[in-house]
């Protein structure tokens, strides 16, 4: 997943973009409220914004989203341990809230969770025909046998499946690329999309000229 | 606060002794009073009845004073007065029917006598020929007219003192009313509410009271304000750098291996614990001593725990009436307490009879000695140098729920039960049929 990271404290934020990431999502940190106005927009499956920052309210950069009509799933992750506060921060349009300190499993357990129901999924585990994908433990089964995807692999699968019977443009999966690679050749996508194919089943994946590529449900 | 007095308990026995000082004092000072008024009025009538009887005896036909000497006959009747004519000599020439024949007294001249205790004598001697006329009154009589005065006297008075306290009872009834309401408006003020929420007492003398309380309830709201002010600054001030330690020894745990993993493995447990203990501290120092209770299945209170190599399940779970943030800190402690004596194996579950949540693990038992000696720092209060944090926590939590907590004897482990007092009077089991059903929470912990 592409997940995007407000979280102010040096130690923390390094800490959970590095847990993270070694749990195969891609993770755009950024410290101030200043630095994610730009990123409103993109792609991102999940938000996970601290409440309290150097320059504002994370809550309040929630509720500006809202109002733009942005759906990206928001995870709050804060101190402030209030039930009132904890009322306050999904009324005004976060999908969870996780009081600091908080174990990392549960973290990747959250967003995982809330990923899944806005993705319209009961389970982790979702079902294209021959093909099934456990979204928790990270792995993917054709006839059930596992199909041995690679992180980056798996990273793709994932984000189209989470988006199932939509198309994803082909800039949103090369920036999710750039994220784990750094840096993305020109067909390095098509390439993965066609090892995908060749362990998956070549129906798995269906491309749109000019609209990107979508999993058929 | 049994067996204390009260303010009208005692004014009213004040009140009573008083009254019978005060009519018991009345009725001596009337006695007193009356008797001598009566003794005159008795010797005045004393000594009226004798000058008018002279007056008679002088103008009248006085041979049968000298023909008669006996009683004048008369039909039997009672005699307040009796009187006697004696002659010179001594001897009784005429007396009234009552009157005794041997004469009452030996004065020659005018005046009061008392002829022993029998009679009270008024002598008058007839000027002409030497007799005397003595007119008497019985003693007995005059006492017993006395008497009844006196007792009529002390009666009255101690009936009006006696009416008098009730009276008075009724009244300080009344006037302690105040005191009570504004004790009731007290219970219901809040300390963070305006002063206005307290009512205005109605008697000047509580006005000093009044305005005392409002004074601490202000003192109070901005203490409280302060420590809430202070204990969200501290909550964020520990909580995020805790989160972050915790978050990289997770990354560290994933890349190191070998013994690196081990040390580092360790160093997670023991921040794992940290976390627990931290959370409990501030839980408990936010929430005060009031609970926010609220519906919640045991279950979810364990949610995503971990303790080393221990199994935690929950059996019996229920829905439970409780505050969820203080009891999940609680249970926390104690399971990091099973956890750190050894435990392998420890069980959560709602007891219905008992009304309690039983957490019960196969640790090292304890000595009976040591048990008693827990338990009676936790029925005292008396946690420092006696009890752990994690006892002391779930002890504090069990109280803010109105009940207590109980350390159970087994031959072996422990058994901590929370009893959850009154306010599990919505209680609901959510296994029907009372059925246990167990969840395991954690498998052993290898590491991942």
């Amino acid at each position: 997943m592409r997940l995007l990271l407000l979280e102010d404290d040096r130690i923390l934020g390094e800490g959970l973009r590095a847990y993270l990431s070694s749990e195969g999502h891609v993770v755009d940190w950024c410290q101030r409220l200043a630095e994610i106005i730009a990123l409103r927009n993109e792609p991102y499956d999940v938000m996970l914004i601290d409440w309290q920052l150097p320059d504002g309210s994370g809550l309040d950069w929630v509720r500006s989203i809202r109002a733009h009509g942005v759906t990206t799933p928001v995870l709050i992750l804060t101190a402030r341990d209030l039930l009132s506060d904890r009322v306050r921060g999904l009324d005004t349009g976060a999908d969870d809230y996780i009081v600091k300190p908080f174990d990392p499993e549960e973290l990747a357990a959250r967003i995982r969770a809330v990923r899944r129901r806005v993705a319209g999924a009961a389970t982790s585990v979702l079902s294209f025909g021959p093909v099934e994908i456990d979204m928790a433990a990270r792995i993917a089964w054709v006839g059930g046998t596992d199909a041995e995807l690679t992180s980056r692999e798996w990273a793709l699968v994932e984000a189209l499946a989470l988006r199932a019977g939509r198309y994803v443009a082909k800039p949103d999966l090369e920036a999710l690329m750039l994220g784990m690679d750094g840096e993305v050749s020109s067909n390095a996508l098509e390439v993965h999309v066609s090892n995908i194919r060749r362990k998956l089943g070549r129906d798995f994946i269906e491309t749109a000229r000019g609209m990107g590529y979508r999993v058929v449900t | 606060m049994k067996g204390l007095p009260t303010i009208r308990a005692r004014l009213s026995m004040a009140l009573i002794a008083v009254s019978l000082a005060w009519g018991a004092a009345v009725s001596i000072v009337v006695w007193v009073t009356v008797r001598h008024e009566v003794d005159e009025l008795m010797d005045t009538t004393l000594q009226e009845s004798a000058e008018i009887l002279y007056g008679l005896l002088q103008a009248g036909d006085r041979r049968w004073l000298t023909e008669t000497g006996g009683a004048l006959a008369a039909t039997p009747h009672d005699e307040h007065l009796v009187w006697q004519v004696v002659g010179a000599d001594g001897q009784v020439l005429a007396r009234s029917y009552r009157a005794p024949a041997e004469a009452l007294n030996r004065a020659t001249t005018r005046g009061w006598a008392d002829a022993g205790d029998a009679w009270r004598v008024f002598s008058l001697p007839f000027v002409s020929d030497g007799r005397m006329l003595y007119v008497a009154q019985a003693s007995a009589e005059r006492r017993e007219a006395r008497l009844e005065v006196a007792e009529y006297t002390a009666g009255g008075a101690l009936l009006v003192g006696l009416l008098c306290a009730l009276w008075l009872r009724s009244r300080v009834a009344v006037e302690l009313d105040p005191i009570t309401e504004m004790s009731v408006s007290v219970d219901r003020f809040e300390p963070g509410g305006a002063a206005a929420d307290l009512p205005l007492p109605q008697r000047g003398e509580l006005v000093p009271m009044h305005r005392a309380i409002v004074d601490l309830a202000r003192r109070l709201s901005q203490r409280i304000a302060n420590e809430r002010a202070f204990a969200a600054h501290a909550a964020h001030a520990l909580r995020t750098p805790l989160a972050g330690m915790v978050m990289q020894l997770a990354v560290a745990q994933r890349l190191a291996a070998g013994p690196v993993r081990l040390h580092l493995d360790q160093t997670r447990e023991a921040a794992d614990r940290l976390q627990r203990v931290v959370t409990a501290l501030l839980t408990m120092f936010r929430s005060g001593s009031e609970p926010r209770l609220r519906t919640a299945h045991l279950r979810d209170l364990l949610g995503h725990v971990r303790f080393g190599q221990m199994q935690v399940s929950v059996e019996a779970d229920a829905t439970l009436r409780i505050d969820p943030d203080l009891m999940a800190a609680a249970l926390m402690n104690l399971l990091d307490n099973a956890s750190r004596l050894g435990a392998t194996r420890t069980v959560v579950s709602f007891h219905a009879p008992t009304q309690s949540i039983r957490v019960t693990d196969d640790g090292p038992s304890m000595t009976e000695a040591k048990r008693d000696d827990l338990q009676s720092a936790i029925n005292d209060q008396d946690y420092e140098d006696r009890t752990g944090l994690g006892l002391m926590l779930a002890d504090l939590v069990a109280r803010a729920h109105g009940g207590h907590l109980y350390l159970r004897p087994m031959a072996r482990g422990c058994v901590v039960e929370i009893h959850l007092g009154d306010t599990q009077d919505r209680l609901t089991a959510s296994e029907p049929g009372g059925e246990v059903h167990s969840t395991r929470l954690s498998t052993d912990h290898d590491g991942a």
